[in-house]
C-alpha cells in the first residue's frame, strides 16, 4: 500500500514536471489530458496544448509529435483544425494558400519558435518542413500576442520545434504515389558536463506529381481536332533539400540557451500550370537557394530578477531564379505548339534573379512586475530587399526595392482570481518603409503610382481575457486593431505567377473574438472536450487574390472594406487512449461593405460575399488504437478523416448569371491511414491512402488536385 | 373580196402586234423584290469596375442578349444576370451572321466560333459551334487582325510573332474552322526599326477583289512616339496572298492607323462607301499631340488621297468610324482636354458628312449626347437603318449618375431617339447587332 502511495505521489509529481517542461507524455494525438490511471489512482495533467487553449487568446494548438510517424507534412495536420482551411494549387510543393477563420493566408504570419519562418528561406513553408523535428503548432486566431511582434491580421502560426533535453535521433523515410519520397533526419548530442548542444536536421522531399489530370482538351492524332483525355501531369517535378546545424549552449549561468545556426535550402519546381490548368506549362520552372545564420540567447534573470530576456538575430541570403525562355504552347499530352510569348509571363522570354536578403532582429523582454503581473517589450526588426535582374531580357533594367518592417510592442498580462481570470493587454507601433527601384510594367504593378521611398507609421492595440467558471465551462475574449502590412509576395510578386503590387495599401482590422470551452470527465476514461469561438473581423484595405484574366496570372489587390463574421467550433471524445472522436467546422461570413465606389456610384457587390474563397467547411476524424498487437508493447492505430467544403463562386455573385459563373465545386475527401508502431514508439510504420474514393477535387478554380493516392512511411526514433 | 383580205391582214397585224406587246410585256423583269428584312439580337457587353477592351477589363465582362434596343424595352439588367465570359473567351471578337469567331482566352492553342442563345432557364449561354487547334501560325488571343473573303467563305488572320518582327498569316474555312493555308510575309525592317505593330489592320475591298493590310514599323514593341513611326499599306492578292505593292505612308498624311495592336476585334477602324472608297481612321502628331485623322482611298487607288482629310480639326483622337450611308459616318472620338485615360469622360459622338468633311455631335432633344468613358469601347452598332449609340452613364458621381442609354439614330432623316437603357454599376463597352438566325 505504501509503494502504491509512493508510486502515485511520484507519478503525480513527474506528470507535474512534464506539464512544466510542456511535454505530452503519452503522446496520443489530440488528447486533452494525458491520464496514468493505476488501480487506485488517476493522476492527470494538462497538456502543453490544452493549456494553451485555455489562455487568453483564441488559439488552436495541434500536437505534431505524435503524428510524426504518419504525416506526410505540416499542413495535413493543420487542414483538419478547427477555422483553418488550406487551399492547394496541386501536388507535392505546390505553392498553398491559408486562412484562419476566413481571413486568407498572407493575413497570417508564420513564425518558428517565434522567429519568421521566412528567414529560413522564401522556399521552405508549412509544407516541406521536416514533420520529426516538430513538437506542435499553436494557432492564433485574430488576435496575436505582443511577443510576436508581429503585423499578422488573420492570425499567426507558430511551429513549435522539439526543445526536449535528452539526446536522440530521429529518422523517417518514405515512399508513395505520383513518384513521392522523403527523408527525414534530426537529432541532439549535448554533453550536460559542459552544456554543449549540437542539433543536425537534414531533409529531402522528392515528387514527380505526375498524377492523372482528368478530362483535359489535347488535340487528336492529325492535329486537327480536340478531344477529352485523362492524362498524367508530365513537367511539375519538386525537389526540396533542407540541412541545418544548430550548435550551442545551454543551462550556463550566463545563458539558458545560447544558439548559433546555419541552414541551407534548395528548392527545384518545374511549374506545370499558370493560375488555372487551362495554361498548361512544360519547360518553366523555378529554382530557390537560401542560406540563413542565425543566433538566439535566453535568459531568465537577465540583469535582474524578475526580467526574462530573448533576443534573436537572422539574417538570410535568398536567391530565386525563374526561367521563362520558351514560347511553345503545351498540351496535357506533352506536345506543344510554338507560340509567340512565353509560358508564365505570357510577354517576351525571361530568366529572372531574384536576390532577396531579409534580415530579421528581434528583442524581447518580459519583466514579472508582481506575482501574476507581467510587463513585455517585444521589438522586430523585418528587412527585406527585393533585386531583379534578367540574363535574357536586355530591355529589363535592374531592380532594387527594399521592404522594412519595425514593430514594436508592450504588453502588460495579468493572472488574477488564482488563476481563473487571466488578462493581456498590448500596444503596437508599425513602422513601414517601402523602397521601389523597379518599374517594369508600371500599369499593372502600380510602379508609376507610389514614391520611391516612403516610410509610413501605424498603430495597433488590442487585449484578451479568460474566465474560468470550473473545468467544463471557461469562456474568453480578445480584440485587436490590428495593421497588416502587404508581405514581399503581395507587393513584389513571386517572380513566375504573382504580378507585383507596389500600391498595395496596408490591412487594417478590427478583430474581435468571443468563445468558451470546457472539458467533461464523464469517468471510466472518457473524455469530452469542447470549443467553440465567434468572431468578428472588419478590414479596411482588404488584400486579395484575384486571378488577371490576362495570361492566368495573378495579382494582390486591396478590396476597400470587408466585414467577416462567423463561427467555428470543435468537439473531442477520447476514450482511454483507445479511440478518438473529433469533429470541426466553420463558417464565416465575408461581405463586401463598400457602399459606393471610387466614383460615388452604389457599388454592385455592396453586401456580396467575398468571392474565391471558402466560406463553410468541416472536418471529422475516427481513430482506434489497439495495444500489443503482435509485439509487446506496441500500437496499431487505424484512422480515417473526412474533410468537406462547401463550394464557391470564382467571382462577385453581382457579376454575372449564376448558370455562367465560374465556380470551385463542393470537396468531399476521404483520407485513411494505419500505423504500427513498437518497441515503445521507436519503429513506426504506417500507410496512408489520401483521396481514398479517388474524387475529383479543387481548391481552386481549375485546379485539379490529386487523386488517389498511397504513401507509406518508416520512422525510427531513438532515445 | 381584196378589201376583205386586206382588213383581214390588218386585223392579222394587229392581232399579232398585240400578241407581241403582250408576249413582250411578260419578258419584263419582274419588280425587284423588298430587300429580306434581318432580325437582330443585340448583344451588349458590360465590364465591372473599370472600362474593358483591349485587355483592359480586369475586373470581368458580362454579356447579355436581348431582341430590340427601343424605348420600350425593360431596362437591361446586369446585376446577376449576363453571360460572364472573362475566364473563356475576350471581348473583342469577330463575328459574322449569329457567330462570334476568336482566339479565346482559355487559352487552348486554338480558334473557336460559338453563338450566344438562351438556355431552358431563359438564361443567355454560349454554345460552341468549331473550335480547332493551330497548325503552324499560332495567334495570341486579340493580337491578330482579319478580313473575309470568298463572300464569307474564308476568313483571313494576320499577326506577328512574339517579337513582332514576322507578319504571318492563316486561312480559315467560316464553316469548321479548317486550316486552308498559312504562310508569311517578306516584310522586313528598315534599320534602327525594332519591331512592326502587333497585328495592324486588314481589310478586304470587293470591287477589285483585294486585301489592303496597314502595318507599321515601330522603333519598339509596345507604346512608342506615334511620330517615330512609319505607316505601310499594302495590297495583297487574296487568292495566292501574294503582296502586290507595299507603299510607305508620309508621317503628314498619317503617322499611325487609329489602331494597330487587335486589329477590329472591337473597334471599327476602317469603312467604305456605296462607291466602295475606303476611309482609315488614324492619327498624326500635332503640337506634339497625337490627333485624329480621317484619309481615304477612292475605289481602284491603292494609296490615300493626300488631298482630303475627313476630320479637320481634331479636338483629340478619332477612335472607331462606321459607316451610315449616304456619305455620312458615325465617329467616336476624344477631346484630350478632357482627359485622356480610359476611363476618362472625354469621349462622344459626331456624324461626319464625307462630302465635306464637316462634322457634328450627335445630339438629342437638342443637346449633345454627353461625354463617356471608355478609350477602347465600340458602344455603337449600324444596321437596318439605324445606328444605335450607346452613351455609358457608368463612372459619373453619385448626383450626376444617370443610366447608361442607348440612342437611336435614323442614317436617312437624322432624327434621334431615345432607347432602351442599362442597369447602373457595370462600365458599358459594346454593342454587337448579331443576326438573330
Amino acid at each position: 500500500m505504501l509503494f502504491r502511495r509512493l508510486l502515485s505521489i511520484i507519478l503525480a509529481l513527474a506528470s507535474c514536471c512534464v506539464c512544466a517542461r510542456g511535454q505530452d507524455t503519452l503522446g496520443v494525438w489530440g488528447m486533452l489530458k494525458d491520464t496514468v490511471t493505476l488501480e487506485s489512482a488517476s493522476v492527470t495533467a494538462k497538456s502543453k496544448e490544452q493549456r494553451l487553449r485555455e489562455g487568453a487568446y483564441a488559439v488552436s494548438a495541434v500536437g505534431i509529435k505524435a503524428q510524426a510517424a504518419t504525416l506526410q507534412s505540416l499542413t495535413q495536420a493543420i487542414d483538419r483544425t478547427s477555422g483553418i482551411r488550406i487551399r492547394e494549387e496541386g501536388g507535392v510543393g505546390s505553392d498553398f494558400d491559408l486562412s484562419i477563420n476566413g481571413m486568407s493566408g498572407n493575413s497570417v504570419r508564420y513564425f518558428l519558435d517565434g522567429m519568421p519562418l521566412d528567414a529560413k528561406g522564401s522556399g521552405m513553408t508549412l509544407s516541406n518542413l521536416p514533420v520529426n523535428i516538430i513538437e506542435s503548432v499553436e494557432i492564433y486566431k485574430g488576435v496575436i500576442p505582443a511577443s510576436f511582434g508581429s503585423d499578422a491580421l488573420g492570425g499567426a502560426i507558430n511551429i513549435i520545434t522539439n526543445r526536449q533535453s535528452r539526446n536522440y535521433i530521429d529518422f523517417s523515410c518514405g515512399a508513395g504515389s505520383f513518384h513521392t519520397y522523403k527523408a527525414d533526419f534530426s537529432a541532439r548530442y549535448g554533453s550536460r558536463k559542459t552544456g554543449i548542444v549540437f542539433k543536425p536536421v537534414i531533409s529531402a522531399n522528392y515528387s514527380k506529381n505526375d498524377y492523372l489530370m482528368r478530362g483535359v482538351k489535347v488535340r487528336n492524332e492529325d492535329h486537327t481536332a480536340f478531344v477529352i483525355k485523362d492524362l498524367p501531369r508530365f513537367h511539375d517535378d519538386y525537389l526540396s533539400l533542407f540541412a541545418q546545424m544548430e550548435a550551442g549552449v545551454e543551462n550556463r549561468s550566463w545563458a539558458d540557451a545560447f544558439f548559433l545556426s546555419a541552414s541551407v535550402s534548395k528548392i527545384d519546381k518545374e511549374l506545370q500550370t499558370g493560375a488555372n490548368q487551362a495554361n498548361v506549362i512544360g519547360m518553366a520552372e523555378r529554382h530557390t537557394r537560401s542560406l540563413n545564420l542565425s543566433a538566439r540567447y535566453d535568459k531568465a534573470g537577465f540583469l535582474t530578477e524578475g526580467l526574462n530576456a530573448h533576443f534573436s538575430a537572422s539574417h538570410t541570403w535568398d536567391n530565386s531564379q525563374t526561367i521563362d525562355t520558351t514560347y511553345r504552347r503545351y498540351y496535357w499530352d506533352g506536345t506543344y505548339i510554338n507560340g509567340s510569348y512565353s509560358e508564365i509571363r505570357h510577354r517576351g522570354k525571361t530568366l529572372r534573379l531574384y536576390e532577396r536578403p531579409l534580415t530579421v532582429l528581434r528583442g524581447n523582454l518580459d519583466y514579472r512586475l508582481a506575482e501574476g503581473h507581467n510587463l513585455g517589450l517585444n521589438y522586430q526588426l523585418n528587412r527585406m530587399g527585393n533585386r531583379q535582374e534578367d540574363l535574357w531580357d536586355e530591355d529589363f533594367g535592374k531592380t532594387d526595392d527594399v521592404l522594412a518592417k519595425h514593430i514594436i510592442a508592450l504588453s502588460y498580462e495579468q493572472s488574477l482570481m488564482e488563476g481563473k481570470l487571466d488578462n493581456a493587454f498590448f500596444v503596437k507601433d508599425y513602422i513601414n518603409h517601402l523602397k521601389v527601384g523597379q518599374n517594369e510594367l508600371p500599369s499593372t504593378t502600380g510602379a508609376s503610382e507610389v514614391k520611391d521611398s516612403d516610410t509610413k507609421n501605424y498603430l495597433g492595440y488590442g487585449m484578451g481575457s479568460r474566465y474560468i467558471f470550473s473545468e467544463p465551462l471557461a469562456v474568453k475574449g480578445s480584440y485587436e486593431h490590428s495593421v497588416r502590412l502587404p508581405i514581399s509576395r503581395e507587393v513584389l510578386g513571386n517572380g513566375s505567377t504573382v504580378y507585383p503590387n507596389v500600391a498595395l495599401q496596408p490591412e487594417i482590422s478590427d478583430n474581435f473574438n468571443l468563445g468558451f470551452f470546457g472539458t467533461v470527465d464523464l469517468g471510466g476514461g472518457h473524455l469530452l472536450s469542447y470549443e467553440t469561438n465567434g468572431f468578428m473581423r472588419l478590414v479596411d484595405n482588404y488584400i486579395q487574390a484575384t486571378v488577371m484574366e490576362t495570361e492566368g496570372m495573378m495579382q494582390y489587390v486591396n478590396v476597400a472594406a470587408v466585414h467577416i463574421k462567423g463561427v467555428d467550433g470543435e468537439v473531442r471524445y477520447d476514450w482511454a487512449g483507445k479511440l478518438h472522436l473529433a469533429m470541426n467546422a466553420s463558417y464565416d461570413d465575408s461581405r463586401d461593405m463598400r457602399e459606393f465606389t471610387q466614383a460615388g456610384q452604389p457599388s454592385i457587390t455592396y453586401k456580396n460575399r467575398t468571392p474565391n474563397r471558402p466560406w463553410t467547411y468541416c472536418n471529422a476524424e475516427a481513430a482506434y488504437t489497439f495495444r500489443n498487437v503482435g509485439l509487446k508493447g506496441s500500437r496499431l492505430r487505424l484512422s480515417c478523416d473526412y474533410q468537406w467544403v462547401h463550394w464557391f463562386y470564382l467571382t462577385w455573385a453581382a457579376y454575372g448569371s449564376a448558370s455562367s459563373k465560374s465556380k470551385v465545386p463542393t470537396q468531399h475527401i476521404t483520407n485513411a491511414s494505419i500505423l504500427y508502431a513498437w518497441a515503445q514508439n521507436r519503429y513506426n510504420v504506417s500507410l496512408e491512402c489520401t483521396n481514398l474514393f479517388n474524387v475529383l477535387a479543387y481548391d481552386n478554380y481549375m485546379l485539379q488536385k490529386p487523386g488517389r493516392g498511397f504513401y507509406l512511411k518508416f520512422r525510427m526514433f531513438l532515445q | 373580196m381584196e378589201t376583205i383580205r386586206k382588213i383581214l391582214m390588218m386585223m392579222a397585224v394587229v392581232a399579232v402586234a398585240m400578241f407581241s406587246m403582250a408576249a413582250s410585256c411578260e419578258k419584263q423583269p419582274e419588280p425587284e423584290p423588298e430587300p429580306e428584312v434581318k432580325e437582330y439580337n443585340f448583344d451588349l457587353y458590360v465590364c465591372a469596375v473599370k472600362h474593358g477592351g483591349m485587355s483592359k477589363n480586369k475586373n470581368g465582362t458580362y454579356v447579355r442578349s436581348v431582341p430590340a434596343l427601343t424605348a420600350d424595352q425593360p431596362r437591361v439588367e446586369f446585376t446577376g444576370k449576363g453571360i460572364d465570359i472573362t475566364e473563356d473567351y475576350t471581348l473583342e471578337s469577330i463575328t459574322r451572321g449569329k457567330y462570334y469567331y476568336q482566339v479565346p482566352q482559355k487559352a487552348t492553342g486554338g480558334f473557336v466560333k460559338f453563338h450566344i442563345e438562351r438556355n431552358a432557364s431563359g438564361e443567355e449561354t454560349i454554345v460552341e459551334d468549331a473550335e480547332v487547334p493551330f497548325k503552324t501560325n499560332v495567334f495570341d488571343a486579340r493580337k491578330y487582325t482579319h478580313a473575309w473573303i470568298d463572300d464569307g467563305a474564308t476568313l483571313v488572320l494576320i499577326g506577328t510573332d512574339a517579337k513582332h518582327t514576322s507578319v504571318f498569316w492563316t486561312k480559315l474555312a467560316e464553316s469548321n474552322l479548317a486550316v486552308q493555308s498559312e504562310g508569311t510575309f517578306n516584310f522586313t525592317l528598315p534599320e534602327n526599326y525594332g519591331s512592326f505593330s502587333t497585328a495592324g489592320l486588314l481589310t478586304y475591298r470587293k470591287s477589285d477583289n483585294k486585301l489592303f493590310y496597314f502595318y507599321m514599323d515601330k522603333v519598339k514593341s509596345g507604346i512608342t512616339d506615334a511620330a517615330t513611326s512609319v505607316t505601310h499599306i499594302t495590297v495583297i492578292d487574296p487568292a495566292t496572298m501574294n503582296v502586290e505593292s507595299n507603299t510607305t505612308v508620309p508621317g503628314e498624311i498619317m503617322e499611325e492607323t487609329a489602331g494597330s495592336a487587335y486589329g477590329e476585334l472591337m473597334q471599327s477602324m476602317i469603312v467604305y462607301d456605296e462607291a466602295d472608297n475606303m476611309y482609315v481612321a488614324g492619327l498624326r502628331t500635332i503640337d506634339g499631340k497625337e490627333m485624329g485623322i480621317l484619309r481615304r482611298i477612292k475605289a481602284g487607288s491603292k494609296t490615300f488621297d493626300t488631298t482630303w482629310n475627313g476630320f479637320p480639326n481634331p479636338e483629340g483622337k478619332l477612335l472607331t468610324i462606321q459607316y451610315l450611308g449616304e456619305g455620312k459616318a458615325l465617329c467616336y472620338s476624344r477631346d484630350e482636354a478632357l482627359g485622356t485615360k480610359i476611363d476618362s469622360k472625354s469621349h462622344f459622338y459626331s456624324i461626319i458628312n464625307l462630302s465635306d468633311c464637316s462634322r457634328q455631335r450627335v445630339k438629342y432633344n437638342g443637346q449633345d449626347l454627353q461625354y463617356c468613358g471608355g478609350r477602347f469601347s465600340q458602344r455603337s452598332a449600324v444596321v437596318g437603318g439605324k445606328a444605335y449609340i450607346g452613351v455609358g452613364g457608368e463612372t459619373e458621381g453619385l448626383e450626376e449618375a444617370t443610366y447608361p442609354t442607348i440612342y437611336i439614330y435614323d442614317c436617312k432623316t437624322g432624327a434621334v431617339e431615345k432607347g432602351v437603357e442599362l442597369s447602373k454599376g457595370f462600365c458599358f463597352d459594346i454593342i454587337r447587332a448579331m443576326e438573330a438566325k
